[in-house]
């Protein structure tokens, strides 16, 4: 049964340097046509589940004007949202209104996330952003949600651990329920791939790394993700759908999904509107499903538990793959539950993963 | 009798790059063996490898025909490799010839190596026609290079051909020559038959199509053939030339130079270098076929997936039918397993047999480091020879190590003479002489270890003269050296196929500098990983390879999972390029990191 919905904005009112998503400037025409289309994606491909998790995504989705945000939420409207226990909502910092957060809170949104990145004005710069998010902006965004989470990065070219501390303090003080945090990644096509940007190097990413774990855990935050924390109780239903490895819809231009198979949508607005959605689509066999519940799950801090995969896959962890030598080895830890990656090769996961790409004895 | 007075065999000598393969385009395009349309550059290169790397390996050979004075003439173009590491293919092809043109680029003159096939081909009595190519380069010197062709070599000016292939001049002028100048091949299509194997291919179809010379006598398809040297019969199925497509003929006849199949599937049957004559007929004596060219150089060849190690020896089994030069039998190291141990003629040589495994083949590969034959007298009075680190004795046992020396022919711009002779001084070096050629121009000689040369002495030469030396060289005999075996240990294992023999006054430099560049090459894993250098127990270097800090995807939500299992896919796919040893997976490059000498 899918219950989880992703829904995909594209529009930006500036393009971030880093940023490989889907996305293009804003147009009124273009947001027009778009929400048309979106709509009729939904209304052939959605099957009136009861949802339970949706986030609206971007792009910029709190770029659109009232009117646009106005008929974005009619067609939100088309879904069964009677279950709903988590309804996230993207804003970008310079976004943040009394006039949009009453508007969001009254149409069922119930949980914040903002796009803060960075405090440093020459990070911020170098990412393109507008600017980062205020101690006022918060105070409003808290008059009316309580559940709000907040974009941290850090690996800028030589960023200082100096640097990073503080950027850190300051994201502890607005006292957030969720942060999300993560390293710099250079993706092709982007403007700071293309202009040969160095990143940090490994060895300060990675005592960013611990410093970030310590700090946030005295700090009352739970891991419960590679690159997520949150204090007891706010942990991304949502999020965790795709960590678990279940099913959601990915609507709109460049979106992902999964429902029998895993599926992106097309980058372009035409054929988007012509009806052709689907650009790429992976077949997922029992032995995918296998790999992805894996893959996927190891990436929480609490691992994949045992009694789920015998009940999805009739068949044990360790008959599909070979993990009693990276249990011997302590790359990964047997807890009686969960099979997990010890906390601290979380930072190393993939020299880990490659050993799950193949299940044993199955066709 | 009186056909083969209309037939001509010459090849082409020249250095690389001295534009060999264009002119042999244009000789072939004027000849009108292939449409325009057909022509695409360099036919003859027709490995990619050739290609990419604008150097002609194997030899080819094509028969076209071109009209002189309303007579029509057959010309066989043998097409021959230009570096020092080929000349055995030169002699071979130089043994089907009548006649060469010695090609020489306007703007860079002669080349030391061009120098030493002419010296072949004079030694082969061939007829030779020197040309000056590329005339319509802009810094072409005609005059100089004419100078240098007159007075070096001793040909008059009226011989000398100027041709540029690129622009189309002088090529009719050209073969007119090759028709005037060059004899027409001796022999008696009656004698019994004596044909010269000169190269030969595996085609899963056909079986070993083999490559001759028809010296005298007369072959005729149906006829039962007998290898004079490995003493196998087969019936001849097709003969045939290539023309460069292949067209098939009844009979070759003295002169002419063609293949022929059998349906053989036995590589081993057929040797390039033995004489093919008629089981029935037999000739009495064999050709003398042509010198075999050594081995010089030696190393271990690892699948990195121990289960190819079959398909390994298939492959190299096909390589060697038409490169006999190549040699190899099975070795094993407790590093790598089953391998063999291979011998080269130098390391491009080296190079190319592994790309052409790597790509023809597609078996990924180890090569540990290369080795020389080192003779070592032991202390109980007997000698061994020794052709790998792990063969080496203990030190306790050895007597005395002898190892080969070469005396170098190093053709150099005399600006460039203070370089040269300290990198040959810092690679053990002994001066002998220098020459000078002109008031420009030197040849120094020195005598220098052969295995210090299979290290990075080529690239080291180009780049202390920016290209301008060329080199070539000559084994003089073993002399006796104080060298030692050095061990690399990772994790403190030693992994034998990183051990090298070294002088000992060069081992702790060495072992530095190969220690670092270790360090540099081994990826980061999940742990640290010390790697030492040693001389029996003791160490001479160490570093270590600092554990993997960061190996993760930051971020994963729903756009990324497909996208991340790909290119975890990949990283396991670059991990299978690795051999693991022990805990420790090493790329390909580590083995040969060894070879590294930055002495600084």
């Amino acid at each position: 049964m899918v219950s989880s919905v992703y829904l995909h904005i594209p529009f930006c009112r500036s393009i971030c340097s880093y940023c490989d998503f889907c996305k293009m400037y804003y147009h009124g025409e273009f947001v027009e046509r778009y929400l048309q289309s979106l709509k009729k994606e939904i209304q052939e491909v959605y099957q009136k589940e009861p949802i339970r998790t949706l986030y609206i995504g971007g792009g910029t989705p709190s770029c659109l004007h009232p009117p646009e945000l106005e008929q974005l939420f009619q067609i939100v409207s088309m879904f069964d949202l009677s279950e709903v226990q988590e309804f996230t909502f993207e804003m970008n910092p310079e976004d943040i209104t009394e006039e949009k957060l009453v508007f969001l809170k009254t149409h069922g949104v119930n949980r914040i996330s903002i796009g803060h990145e960075t405090k440093n004005d020459a990070y911020l710069s170098i990412l393109g952003r507008k600017r980062c998010v205020s101690k006022e902006d918060i105070l409003l965004v808290k008059t009316y949600f309580s559940n709000i989470n907040i974009d941290l990065m850090y690996g800028f070219s030589g960023q200082t651990i100096f640097a990073f501390i503080e950027d850190l303090d300051y994201v502890l003080s607005l006292d957030v329920p969720h942060i999300s945090t993560y390293s710099l990644i250079l993706e092709e096509h982007t403007k700071l791939f293309i202009s040969k940007y160095q990143r940090l190097n490994d060895e300060n990413d990675a005592r960013m790394y611990e410093i970030l774990r310590e700090k946030l855990s005295e700090n009352g935050y739970k891991q419960y993700e590679i690159s997520n924390f949150s204090k007891e109780g706010f942990s991304s239903f949502h999020n965790l759908t795709y960590w678990n490895n279940e099913q959601y819809y990915g609507f709109g231009l460049g979106a992902s999904g999964y429902l029998s198979t895993r599926y992106t949508n097309t980058r372009s607005l035409d054929e988007y509107e012509k009806g052709f959605y689907k650009q790429e689509e992976e077949v997922v066999s029992l032995s995918d499903q296998m790999i992805y519940e894996m893959i996927l799950g190891l990436r929480k801090v609490e691992g994949v538990a045992k009694i789920k995969f015998f009940q999805k896959y009739h068949r044990k962890i360790e008959q599909s793959f070979d993990i009693i030598e990276m249990l011997n080895q302590g790359l990964l830890e047997d807890t009686g539950d969960f099979i997990r990656i010890p906390k601290d090769k979380l930072y190393l996961e993939n020299s880990i993963l490659i050993h799950f790409l193949e299940v044993k004895n199955y066709e | 009798m009186g056909k083969e007075k209309n037939v001509r065999n010459f090849c082409i000598i020249a250095h690389i790059d001295h534009g060999k393969s264009t002119l042999a385009d244009r000789i072939l395009e004027e000849c009108g063996a292939l449409s325009k349309r057909e022509m695409k550059n360099q036919i003859l290169d027709n490995m990619d490898l050739e290609r990419e790397r604008g150097i002609t390996i194997k030899l080819n050979s094509v028969e076209v025909s071109y009209r002189y004075q309303q007579e029509e003439y057959i010309l066989h173009l043998i097409d021959t490799p230009g570096h020092v590491d080929f000349s055995y293919e030169v002699s071979r092809s130089l043994a089907a010839c009548e006649g060469a043109i010695l090609v020489v680029d306007a703007a860079q003159g002669m080349e030391a190596q061009t120098l030493a096939n002419l010296y072949l081909a004079l030694e082969n009595d061939l007829t030779i026609i020197p040309v000056i190519n590329k005339i319509d380069l802009p810094n072409a010197d005609i005059p100089r290079v004419e100078e240098e062709l007159i007075r070096n070599i001793g040909f008059s000016k009226e011989e000398i051909i100027l041709t540029s292939a690129k622009e189309g001049i002088g090529i009719s002028e050209l073969l007119d020559s090759i028709v005037c100048r060059i004899p027409s091949p001796k022999g008696d299509s009656a004698a019994p038959l004596q044909a010269l194997i000169f190269d030969s291919v595996f085609d899963s179809y056909r079986g070993v199509i083999v490559t001759i010379r028809v010296v005298s006598g007369t072959l005729k398809v149906g006829d039962t053939v007998l290898f004079m040297e490995t003493g196998a019969t087969y019936e001849v199925l097709e003969l045939g030339v290539s023309t460069p497509k292949e067209r098939k003929k009844e009979v070759l006849q003295p002169g002419d130079v063609g293949f022929f199949t059998a349906s053989i599937k036995n590589i081993e049957d057929v040797r390039v270098g033995d004489t093919v004559t008629l089981a029935k007929n037999k000739a009495s004596t064999p050709l003398p076929g042509y010198q075999p060219m050594k081995s010089m150089v030696f190393c271990g060849v690892y699948p990195v997936e121990t289960s190819k190690f079959e398909e390994l020896r298939e492959s190299l089994s096909k390589l060697k039918l038409n490169d006999a030069s190549l040699t190899f039998e099975p070795e094993t190291s407790k590093a790598l397993g089953f391998g063999f141990r291979c011998g080269f003629l130098g390391l491009l040589h080296m190079d190319v047999i592994r790309e052409r495994i790597e790509r023809e083949y597609n078996i990924d590969l180890i090569l540990t480091s290369p080795s020389v034959i080192y003779h070592v007298n032991l202390t109980d009075g007997s000698t061994i020879f020794v052709d790998s680190p792990s063969k080496f004795p203990d030190r306790g046992k050895i007597k005395e190590v002898l190892e080969p020396f070469i005396k170098t022919n190093i053709f150099t711009p005399s600006d460039y003479i203070g370089p040269i002779m300290e990198l040959c001084q810092n690679k053990r070096g002994i001066y002998q002489s220098m020459e000078y050629l002109d008031e420009k121009r030197v040849n120094i000689h020195y005598a220098l270890p052969l295995s210090e040369i299979v290290y990075d002495f080529f690239d080291k030469l180009k780049s202390y003269t920016k290209g301008y030396a060329s080199f070539d060289y000559e084994i003089i005999g073993y002399q006796q050296s104080d060298l030692v075996k050095m061990d690399i240990l990772l994790n403190g294992e030693v992994v034998d196929a990183l051990s090298v023999i070294v002088h000992k006054d060069f081992a702790y430099l060495r072992g530095k500098a190969v220690v670092e560049k270790l360090k540099g090459t081994i990826p980061r894993q999940l742990f640290e990983i010390p790697v030492q250098a040693s001389v029996g127990s003791k160490i001479l270097a160490r570093s270590t390879v600092k554990a993997l800090r960061k190996d993760v995807l930051a971020k994963c939500y729903g756009g990324d999972i497909s996208r991340k299992k790909k290119l975890l896919e990949k990283q396991k796919e670059g991990k299978k390029k690795m051999k693991q040893i022990g805990s420790v997976a090493l790329p390909q490059e580590a083995f040969l990191s060894v070879l590294s000498m930055e002495e600084e």
